[in-house]
């Protein structure tokens, strides 16, 4: 076999990136849910999915830009969020058992799914603009207009959330109870207020998610499951509960993804992608970017 | 006094045991909805009894029952269709491998060395959500494996077993009804041995556990390797009954997701529970699907989310006395 | 008359069906050091948990100037003026020293006080100031137990509750926290204070009780009990060996 032109190998790494970044936002809501909640969110797909067929019903309806739509979608989102936390886990966060929890998350993605299909119809939808076959050409290499709003999205939502996490009390209060919620209590932090605000952006991140999937990918009601599964996968490679991480990981993912497309075969990717995937948390399980934890 | 509902209940479940044995004979029952509907009842009830004995009694939540489900039906079709097991004796028998035992235990027996293989490095280095998302992992693994496994799996197709062997619906029904009841019996008379003793206190509290000398690793991987057997059991009842194995059928995550539903509707850690869960459960399913057809999963997704939120613990515990439920 | 802050009359607590304590009645005056001594075992940290909401009372009352703490959440409890040290510190180890210090301060009614808090404590605590940027799980274990309490002093709570401050501390540290809690107490902040270290926490303690298998052995003001011939062989003597 030859070694591949370097332009290839950019062109591949950029599409791998750009695409990556999508898992990442993604990972990004689920870590933010799973570190005070400790709740596999697995519905988070589906939401982006939902995010995406809202998403083309306001460009399709109302002939909003998908774009422009972010300024619908995020705040809807973190409403919706907020919603969905207060009346459907805020009980069962307070059980010991889990699976409560997770089966409630089950039980939203098959509703979730099987809404849209009711309203929707169960075929690839797809959202074209005048700019979905644009593309911004650099040094030989091609990458796509939409993909790379997405990226900026991706990449703009995780900094806005590390930027709540790290300046404001209220994220700091967030970051408190993902480390320790019963000492978060005893600081006067509401469990129940932190888990709302985690789900409110966490839903909120669904959203933006939306408007990039929707703008790059042609999808139906069912991707999502698949797409909470990468993230998942993101997530792990960046280490639970590390929000920078966790978009890391997605981009690492797409990288994963566009090489074995490329080299092996588009039939392996999920193969390796699920590999790469039980190596980390079997001997990695802190992420691929924690430093070893110094004790004084 | 407990001891007496003990015993009346087990009566009442021999009982209703027996009358469910007797259900195809009734005029007209084999060809009815009600028996294709305790099939899938049981197939699920098997499934689910699986699924608790590693979660609910071990306490290691996996994800990745549906592998097993799907590797025990893979094993019985491509045993079957290719003739691996019984040679020249195929042709003499032409309806050999149908519901043959030897064939079945292996296709649990597969499932479980699977679990085993698997299980050792993941239950040895993770724990709790991180076992959950391993399992997951897993069962995503094994799918793309078969299909891109050529010819010997059928790839993305799958691997078609002669349904000419087909008459009735009998031999299911009533190995279904078999198997329900047996891993039922099985699972209660383990979790009264040692060894049951020994995962409830792994379960517990793994630190003490180990420090009284239980190989806890052993013990966990022992009833995860079990609880793919049981799965593999059922996805080989399965195989008998679609005849069409192919990947998207039989590892679906519905293998997965519908039985530990059922499990925790019925109530995790308890025999009856995951029997109970799998009736009502799959009575809501089907129910929905004859009456309204087009939104029946949605119904399902509300029954989840409301089962969840109204009873946690489970229906079992809600219903029976604790000292029924806990047998 | 001294103002009774702290009030608890016949706590009853279980887990499960075991009872941790059984019928425990303490109080603590505004303005006090008051101790809880006892054996391992004894139910003193189940006791402190009561009060602060982190396990649920049996029975009896817990009455925080008069008005009862039975059934609060503990965020609601930390609202109404207490500040719990945990065991173990309860440390945000990934979090610096100064987010740690602002965390102390997040009820409402502390953050608008936050500044004049933070300068308080640093300097109390002049070390926590020199590593304000450090992660709290990359301090010492005498540094951690400063940052701990110092987090609970941010709230300007009107009881400070510690459980077992001294606890994996060498005695040269352990003379230090002490001297901290006197100087928090001269700054008249009342504190509830549990030890394994009886002869400290008695000598800095204006009024003690004794725990003894979930029970209320003896109370008496700290000088009283260092005096007493039986706390001096049931306690001091082990601690002597």
């Amino acid at each position: 076999m030859t070694l591949p032109s370097p332009e290839i190998l950019l062109q591949l790494s950029i599409n791998g990136a750009l695409g990556g970044a999508m898992y990442g936002v993604a990972a990004v809501g689920l870590s933010l849910i799973f570190g005070t909640m400790r709740l596999i969110f697995l519905a988070q797909g589906a939401m982006i999915i939902l995010a995406a067929y809202l998403v083309r019903a306001l460009f399709q309806h109302l002939g909003i830009d998908p774009f422009l739509s972010l300024l619908i979608m995020v705040p809807v989102g973190l409403v919706a969020g907020w919603l969905i936390y207060q009346g459907l886990f805020r009980k069962a966060a307070a059980e010991e058992d889990r699976n409560i929890s997770l089966l409630i998350a089950v039980g939203v993605m098959f509703l979730v799914q099987n809404l849209m299909t009711v309203i929707w119809g169960g075929n690839t939808a797809a959202v074209v603009t005048t700019y979905t076959a644009s593309g911004i050409e650099l040094l030989g290499v091609r990458a796509s207009f939409t993909r790379s709003m997405g990226f900026l999205i991706a990449l703009a939502g995780t900094a806005l959330v590390v930027l709540f996490l790290r300046k404001t009390l209220v994220g700091k209060a967030v970051r408190a109870a993902s480390e320790d919620m019963t000492a978060a209590t005893l600081m006067g932090i509401s469990p129940h207020k932190v888990n709302a605000i985690a789900f409110a952006i966490g839903i909120a991140l669904a959203g933006a998610a939306g408007v990039a999937v929707a703008t790059t990918f042609p999808f139906n009601p069912f991707a999502g499951f698949i797409f909470s599964l990468k993230a998942l996968v993101a997530l792990a490679l960046g280490g639970i509960g590390n929000v920078t991480g966790a978009l890391a990981g997605g981009i690492i993912l797409g990288l994963i993804e566009a090489y074995t497309q490329f080299f092996i075969s588009g039939g392996w990717t999920n193969a390796i992608a699920y590999g790469v995937f039980l190596a980390v948390l079997m001997f990695k399980p802190e992420g691929l970017f924690s430093r070893p934890y110094k004790k004084a | 006094m407990t001891a007496m509902a003990n015993v009346s209940w087990k009566w009442a479940a021999a009982l209703l045991t027996i009358i469910l044995a007797l259900v195809p004979f009734w005029p007209g029952a084999i060809d009815s909805y009600l028996l294709s509907f305790l099939f899938f009842v049981f197939i699920y009830a098997v499934m689910a009894q699986g699924w608790n004995l590693v979660a609910g009694f071990g306490g290691q939540i996996s994800l990745g029952s549906h592998a097993f489900f799907g590797l025990g039906a893979y094993t019985t079709a491509i045993l079957w269709s290719g003739n691996y097991l019984w040679g020249s004796l195929y042709e003499t028998f032409p309806r050999i491998y149908y519901f043959d035992p030897v064939t079945m235990v292996l296709s649990g027996l597969v499932a479980a060395l699977a679990a085993a293989l698997i299980g050792l490095p993941l239950l040895s280095k993770l724990r709790g959500d991180y076992f959950a998302l391993g399992t997951l992992g897993f069962g995503e693994i094994v799918k793309v494996i078969f299909v891109n496994g050529g010819d010997f799996t059928g790839g993305a197709f799958g691997v078609i077993a002669p349904s000419s062997t087909f008459e009735t619906l009998m031999p299911h029904y009533w190995t279904g009804l078999g198997l329900t009841v047996g891993t039922a019996v099985a699972i209660g008379w383990l979790m009264r041995s040692r060894y049951g003793l020994a995962l409830i206190a792994v379960r517990d509290d793994e630190m003490a556990a180990s420090a009284n000398g239980i190989n806890t690793l052993k013990v966990k991987v022992a009833a995860f390797a079990g609880s793919a057997f049981i799965a593999g059991l059922a996805g080989s009842l399965y195989s008998y009954y679609i005849f069409h194995v192919g990947p998207d059928s039989v590892f679906n995550l519905d293998w997965m997701l519908l039985p530990l539903m059922m499990t925790v509707v019925g109530g995790t850690g308890t025999i009856l529970g995951p029997v109970l869960g799998a009736f009502i459960m799959y009575a809501v399913f089907d129910v929905a699907r004859i009456i309204v057809p087009d939104y029946h999963p949605i119904i399902s997704g509300l029954t989840i989310i409301l089962a969840m939120l109204f009873l946690p613990k489970g229906l079992v515990r809600k219903i029976l006395p604790m000292s029924v439920a806990r047998n | 008359m001294a103002n009774r802050l702290l009030e608890v009359t016949d706590l009853e607590v279980a887990y499960g069906d075991v009872r941790a304590l059984w019928g425990v009645s303490i109080h603590v005056d505004a303005g006090s050091v008051v101790a809880i001594v006892g054996a391992n075992g004894a139910g003193k940290t189940t006791l402190l948990k009561a009060i602060s909401g982190l396990v649920p009372a049996k029975r009896g009352e817990i009455k925080l100037s008069g008005t009862s703490l039975l059934g609060r959440l503990p965020e609601d409890i930390a609202r109404l003026g207490i500040a719990h040290v945990p065991e173990g510190r309860g440390l945000f180890r990934q979090m610096t020293v100064l987010e740690n210090l602002e965390l102390g301060a997040f009820q409402p009614k502390a953050r608008a006080n936050m500044k004049r808090a933070l300068e308080k404590a640093y300097d109390l605590f002049p070390r926590l100031k020199e590593r304000t940027g450090q992660k709290a799980g990359s301090l010492s274990g005498g540094e951690q137990q400063m940052l701990a309490i110092a987090r609970a002093t941010m709230s300007e709570p009107s009881l400070l509750i510690l459980d077992e401050p001294s606890i994996g501390l060498s005695p040269l540290v352990v003379q230090q926290m002490f001297q901290l809690i006197e100087a928090l107490h001269k700054q008249g902040v009342t504190i509830l204070l549990v030890e394994q270290n009886i002869h400290q926490a008695l000598k800095i303690a204006d009024y003690a009780f004794v725990l003894k298998t979930g029970e209320l052995a003896m109370q008496g003001t700290g000088a009283e009990l260092i005096a007493d011939p039986e706390v001096q062989k049931a306690y001091m003597g082990v601690l002597e060996l």
